[in-house]
């Protein structure tokens, strides 16, 4: 027999986790599925500064965790580190099998999967994962401590990410497509006067190369189509993201982007099923704009909940 | 930790797993590192089911450094599978380990002919 609940949240980062918050404030028998622990990106983000309630900088990891204590102090359940191993979100009556085993079922899910991060594709990047090329800062950086590292991106995670790391290293050199930063006027203008940050502009990687580990970053100059190998202790990615839409593909109608296409209530065209978040075709991504998708969401939730009745 | 994970220092990694009978698999983990995090609770269920099969133990990175050099594990967690004192299967590093995928690459670990 399936455990019956109003709503199934899939995802517990700042979007899941809001809508979660409002639907078990509103009484809804609440439950929030993640494959890791809660707070979606945020929780690898080392500090978030724009996020208002907060004068000070706060720890991204921080900020996720009081996010999920607050949903849970309102009767959420949060199931962490679990897999949907089964799922069926086209009916009434919304099913997914957890780690091959437990079910559970609502009429209302929200998901709010997000993005991960993307993948850059060239040579040498699967063989070098966990080997040299690293996609967290704070889970890798410490250990990079005197080294000469590089950073591939030019955006706010790219650049802010830089700067944390500067704590570390002795280089943290940036290799960015364009000629000029995407990220923030504010954190472009540290990371361009840090000692320790270089930048190569109009530069894409080519490859990673090396015997064991990750010696070697071959680039090419997208003007000049000059390329140069340089020597590095480790690369860190952060070029952007690419939605988690596996549960959706085939239900719903996706943009050419591949993200999900709602109406102003976060509905998708199946009755009962929400999107929130990152995952939403938008214009910008940011906790703030993931929390307000999120409470949207719940709200539409419980109104079509009622409705049913 | 549950009683069929085991953490181990770089000293006893001879011992302890190039060593071993039974196939083992070792897990390097940091602090401050919410994809370690995510994985314990997927190690340790998966530890169970094993459990008599094969052995699971747990390295902290950031006190062995030394080791994790020597092995080219730079990332945070990486999972490493060894049967007779060689690697066995595919490394498993980041923040997608799945469950299923952790399963599969023991079952694979199992499955290997005998080496010597």
């Amino acid at each position: 027999m399936a455990e019956r609940y109003d709503v199934i949240v899939v995802g517990a980062g700042p979007a899941g986790l809001t809508a979660a918050i409002y639907a078990a404030r509103a009484r809804l028998r609440t439950l929030v599925l993640d494959e890791s622990i809660p707070g979606g990106q945020v929780k690898t983000t080392h500090k978030v500064s724009n996020y208002p309630g907060f004068p000070e900088d706060v720890k991204g990891s921080e900020l996720a965790a009081a996010f999920a204590k607050q949903a849970e102090r309102f009767g959420a359940r949060i199931a962490r580190a679990i897999e949907i191993t089964k799922h069926d979100l086209g009916g009434p009556l919304k099913r997914f099998e957890l780690d091959e085993g437990e079910e559970v079922e609502a009429p209302a899910v929200i998901v709010a999967t997000g993005a991960k991060p993307r993948d850059l594709g060239v040579p040498g990047e699967t063989k070098f994962k966990g080997g040299g090329i690293s996609y967290c800062a704070t889970c890798d950086g410490a250990y990079f401590e005197g080294k000469d590292i590089h950073v591939i991106g030019g955006g706010n995670s790219a650049v802010e990410e830089s700067l944390f790391l500067t704590q570390f290293a002795r280089t943290v050199t940036i290799v960015h497509q364009l000629d000029t930063f995407q990220a923030e006027p504010a954190s472009a203008q540290e990371a361009l006067a840090n000692p320790k940050v270089r930048v190569i502009w109009d530069s894409e990687p080519r490859a990673f190369l090396g015997e064991t580990s990750l010696e070697k970053l071959r680039i090419e100059n997208v003007k000049t189509h000059e390329v140069r190998e340089l020597a590095t202790d480790g690369v860190f990615v952060f070029i952007g993201m690419v939605p988690r839409t596996d549960l959706l593909k085939g239900l719903v109608p996706l943009a050419a982007s591949g993200y999900v296409e709602t109406d102003e209530s976060m509905a998708t065209p199946v009755p009962g099923l929400f999107a929130a978040g990152d995952i939403r075709v938008k214009r910008f991504r940011q906790i703030t704009t993931a929390v307000a998708d999120g409470t949207i969401a719940a709200l539409a939730a419980q109104r079509f909940l009622k409705d049913r009745r | 930790m549950n009683m069929h994970v085991k953490e181990i220092s770089g000293a006893q990694f001879d011992a302890e797993v190039l060593a071993s009978d039974a196939p083992v698999v070792v897990d390097f983990y940091s602090t401050e590192c919410p994809p370690c995090e995510a994985l314990a609770p997927k190690f340790d269920a998966v530890a169970e089911q094993f459990a008599g099969q094969a052995r699971f133990l747990k390295v902290f990175r950031q006190a062995n450094r030394e080791l994790a050099q020597k092995l080219g594990v730079t990332g945070s967690p990486t999972l490493l599978f060894f049967r007779r004192g060689i690697e066995v299967a595919a490394r498993l590093s980041g923040d997608e380990i799945k469950r299923t995928a952790l399963k599969a690459s023991v079952e694979s670990m199992l499955q290997e002919p005998r080496h010597g």
